[in-house]
């Protein structure tokens, strides 16, 4: 990827970190908490996939790498997911 | 040849060759070696304690005394001595096994015995900072909190912040191993067909690389507890129940959580490379291969994921849900099926062959009928309604030792299996058998009678009267257990002189590739570069191998690519291992060629040292004094500086010319190290973010806004955050670009530009912080600093680990900038790439952090 690339996913996070907070100073964390959640988290996993896919290259990495990032990330979710459903 | 081949190291019978080698049977060596010790010191506790025991009450040592052998036994031995043996074997046969010259990163490997030694020393010493940890060995809280520990409890801080140092050295060892068995496999050798205990050991270090990753989230936040003042683990009771009065109403399953998510992996952490052993020992006693061998792997691997999704049958008379408790004991159930057939995998070899009653087979049968007990006791746990009765009992404590001290069984009998591998001389065999029968017979008459005994409740000196009798045995069985050792110890140490001289293979069918070279190896262990390309081992030599890396010129460039010549490329910074993307990339030597370049080096133990003198000191500094903050101060000097030295070293680790890299073949060794330490820091973030979410949730997801958090925390400075932190990513990776075009000026500049950004980041933090410390409302008269509610805490902690990396990430840049500003980097980008890696990563958490703790 060349420099005009690397340009536009970060003018893509720059403005998905604006619509993020825009969600919230347009009250919508307010009136509707659960859809103000979910609306911001999709944004930060869809930044994240960003900076992951791109800027740490892993879209041209073999696939193994990716599944070594996503064994950690399924393990801290296990472990957040389960202990908090445990106590609901 | 073999002479000036020492690569710069005294030779062994030096006392210096000890401290500056880095060299992986060298490092295994001296991990036997500690281990034992802390087998002694371990064990000498638990002769204490049950001499206490003959009778109920604390009449020998105290109360106090009691309650601290018994958590430091169960400390020491699970983490001091029980896996650090293992690795051991695991550092002196590993790379033999596979094919290697050394471990992927022979520094980091000498730095994580280091680390793992000096841990142990922070563990003694905590014994005489008034009392040491005495709240067991799981250390529940709220009994780990300063709050709740007699008298200043620094003591138990210094274990806190030891466990952390061990956990460091862990982690460092994962990264190392994983790194070298899948780039350094012999050609021709698939991972499936790596003998039994190194892929024993792979899959250990899986478990690791995640496990210890939760426990290090664990410890961190409980050291925060202990040392800035934060409340993770404390909760203070206005009403009636706490589940509902509580300030803090998670507090105690937080812990329960995290150390448990750790504790059960843990087991087999323990219990896997133990497995090998007894694998290895049947197959070459019985002359047999493993019968179902690929059945056998099978199953460990499915164990590895399982062990993941079980922690919760230590949980099952807490308050959790019965839904959870359910899920739970089916899938604990459902991870004795695995072994059952790990189990009759190894009866049936036993049956198919013929049997050579050695030591090392006895011990590795005793072992397996040990384990067999062990196994069959514990299922009675994992069933919720037998827990009720059976939790906190002597059942338990008899269940765990039958399970854990079985794996201590194999590994002895691993160290009479290499023994004669690493020094060259045999044991004297009638001597081994007789430690085995009187091993055998202390173990059952020690752990047995507790079954019987069961009903005594755990950790507490006082039991019914009736069970005297029980408890008497238990104790002459430990010194009977205590006592073969000194067979061991008496049988091993002559033989070092009056030992018969063994050649490569003393043992008529073992065949892995350890015992294909003399005993001991030479230094560089192969006399070729090892291949098993036709089918069987053979040796390439430098012709060989130079005509087919230049036929080739896709391979040629390959192993030039991944030769990584220059200084210090094996890195390695304690608290980030990003720094070994500060260092050097220059192009490689020739493939195959002779490097005479020192393989001794003194950072290791230094930096270690400093570490030692640096949390010696954080366990003092809440009480001010000067004596403890003046050795933090100087301790931490001490390790930025041998950091730095470490990384100015010249040190010389190729890759292996012609290697096995499945599926890790395009991936350099220092990404691939440098990616499978970003695995395990995903679930030190992901652990931290978890806990944060665990306590909201025991709180009230909605309420705690509200209730918690003042109005003065806003969203702005967070924002402003994300922005500098995206854009200095987004320079990091100019910064590459500029240096793949030759563009110095633009390397620079752009460095410059990402250091500037992140500076920005904390300043601005920093300003965040001195407001919300300072403001002064109705609802938080005295400001809202670490120690003001659970939600501060979390707050201040996560966001506080955050900026830590931030912090490691910019020295790195600085010092990369000051490279770049010499003319390094251009036309090669890779140490930017790797560091970009790093700087992404901590970007990416950031995503995270800024809506959880600023908007949502
Ligand atoms: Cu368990």
């Amino acid at each position: 990827m060349d420099w005009k690339g690397y340009t536009a996913i970060y003018v893509v996070l720059f403005a998905f970190a604006t619509a993020q907070a825009v969600v919230e100073f347009a009250g919508l964390v307010d009136s509707a908490y659960w859809v103000a959640f979910a609306l911001i988290m999709v944004l930060s996993v869809v930044k994240a996939v960003g900076v992951a896919a791109y800027y740490q290259h892993l879209r041209w990495e073999p696939r193994a790498v990716t599944y070594l990032v996503l064994g950690g990330t399924v393990a801290a979710l296990a472990l957040t997911g389960a202990a908090a459903y445990s106590i609901l | 040849m073999s002479q000036d081949h020492e690569h710069g190291l005294p030779p062994k019978s030096s006392v210096s060759r000890w401290f500056l080698t880095t060299n992986h049977k060298d490092i295994g060596v001296l991990y036997l070696i500690t281990a034992l010790f802390f087998l002694l010191f371990g064990g000498v506790l638990a002769l204490l304690f049950r001499l206490e025991l003959i009778s109920s009450g604390a009449d020998l040592l105290g109360s106090m005394g009691y309650n601290q052998a018994v958590s430091t036994h169960g400390l020491l031995m699970v983490f001091w001595f029980i896996s650090p043996f293992a690795f051991g074997f695991a550092n002196y046969v590993v790379p033999l096994q596979i094919g290697a010259d050394d471990l992927a990163f022979p520094r980091l490997n000498a730095l994580s015995y280091w680390l793992y030694l000096f841990s142990g020393i922070l563990m003694g010493v905590s014994f005489f900072q008034g009392t040491t940890f005495a709240g067991g060995w799981t250390m529940y809280a709220p009994l780990n909190t300063p709050a709740y520990i007699p008298g200043e409890g620094l003591g138990a801080t210094s274990v806190v912040l030891a466990l952390i140092m061990f956990t460091a050295a862990v982690t460092l060892g994962s990264v190392n191993f994983l790194t070298t068995m899948y780039r350094m496999r012999a050609e021709g050798l698939r991972m499936r067909d790596i003998p039994i205990f190194s892929l024993s050991i792979n899959l250990t270090v899986w478990m690791m690389l995640f496990a210890f990753a939760a426990l290090l989230a664990a410890l961190m936040i409980l050291a925060s507890d202990h040392i800035l003042g934060t409340t993770y683990f404390q909760y203070s009771i206005d009403g009636t129940t706490m589940a509902t009065d509580a300030d803090n109403p998670g507090a105690s399953l937080l812990w329960a959580h995290l150390f448990w998510f750790f504790g059960h992996p843990e087991v087999y952490i323990v219990f896997f490379p133990a497995l090998g052993v007894m694998a290895e020992c049947f197959q070459t006693f019985t002359g047999r291969r493993l019968v179902g061998r690929k059945w056998f792997i099978i199953s460990m691997v499915l164990v590895a994921l399982q062990s993941f999704v079980v922690w919760m049958h230590h949980m099952f008379l807490t308050g959790i849900n019965l839904p959870i408790k359910t899920i739970f004991m089916a899938t604990t159930i459902g991870i004795s099926l695995p072994f059952d057939l790990m189990v009759f995998s190894l009866i049936y070899t036993m049956a198919k062959g013929r049997v050579r009653f050695t030591t090392p087979f006895l011990f590795s049968l005793g072992a397996l009928i040990l384990f067999i007990i062990g196994g069959i006791t514990g299922v009675f746990l994992g069933a919720i309604v037998l827990d009720y009765q059976f939790r906190g009992t002597y059942w338990v404590v008899a269940h765990f030792h039958y399970v854990m001290v079985s794996g201590a069984t194999a590994l002895f009998g691993g160290l009479y299996y290499w023994y004669p591998k690493i020094t060259g001389k045999m044991y004297n065999e009638r001597l081994g058998k007789i430690h085995f029968g009187v091993y055998f017979l202390g173990f059952n008459l020690l752990y047995f009678p507790m079954f019987i005994a069961w009903e005594t409740p755990r950790r507490v000196f006082v039991y019914p009267e009736g069970l005297q009798i029980w408890h008497s045995m238990a104790t002459v069985g430990g010194f009977i257990l205590g006592a073969s050792f000194l067979i061991m110890f008496y049988n091993l140490f002559v033989s070092l002189w009056r030992g018969e001289d063994v050649g490569p293979n003393p043992w008529e069918y073992a065949t892995s590739a350890e015992w294909a070279v003399s005993s001991p190896p030479p230094l560089e262990n192969f006399p070729g570069i090892p291949s098993y390309a036709t089918g069987k081992l053979e040796f390439l030599d430098d012709e060989t191998v130079a005509e087919r890396t230049e036929s080739t010129p896709g391979a040629a460039a390959h192993g030039h690519a991944a030769t990584d010549g220059g200084t210090a490329t094996d890195g390695g910074a304690v608290t980030a291992r990003a720094a070994v993307t500060a260092t050097e990339m220059e192009p490689a030597h020739e493939v195959g060629g002779e490097e005479h370049a020192s393989h001794a080096s003194f950072w290791p133990f230094l930096i270690s040292l400093a570490g030692f003198i640096t949390f010696l000191g954080l366990s003092g500094v809440r009480t001010g004094s000067v004596f403890y903050l003046s050795l933090a101060a100087v301790g931490g000097l001490g390790t930025f500086g041998s950091l730095l030295g470490m990384t100015r070293e010249l040190f010389h680790a190729p890759e292996m010319a012609i290697a096995e890299r499945w599926p890790f073949e395009r991936v350099e060794k220092m990404k691939l190290g440098m990616w499978t330490f970003l695995a395990s820091d995903i679930v030190l973030f992901g652990a931290f973010i978890g806990s944060y979410a665990f306590v909201r949730v025991a709180y009230g997801w909605t309420a705690w806004h509200h209730d918690l958090i003042p109005a003065e925390h806003v969203t702005m400075p967070g924002l402003i955050n994300t922005y500098l932190l995206l854009t200095s990513s987004f320079l990091v990776v100019i910064a590459m670009v500029a240096a793949e075009r030759e563009s110095k000026r633009g390397t620079v500049a752009a460095l410059v530009g990402t250091f500037a950004l992140g500076v920005g980041f904390l300043i601005n933090k920093g300003l965040e912080w001195q407001h919300l410390f300072h403001i002064s409302t109705e609802s938080f008269p005295n400001g809202w600093t670490l120690s003001t509610n659970i939600a501060s805490s979390t707050f201040y902690l996560t966001t506080g680990l955050h900026g830590a990396h931030v912090t490691i990430g910019l020295i790195i840049c600085a010092y990369m900038t000051v490279r770049a500003w010499n003319g390094a980097y251009q036309g090669d980008d890779r140490a930017i790439e790797y560091f970009g890696l790093y700087w992404h990563f901590v970007d990416i958490v950031w995503l995270f952090l800024f809506p959880l703790f600023y908007i949502l």
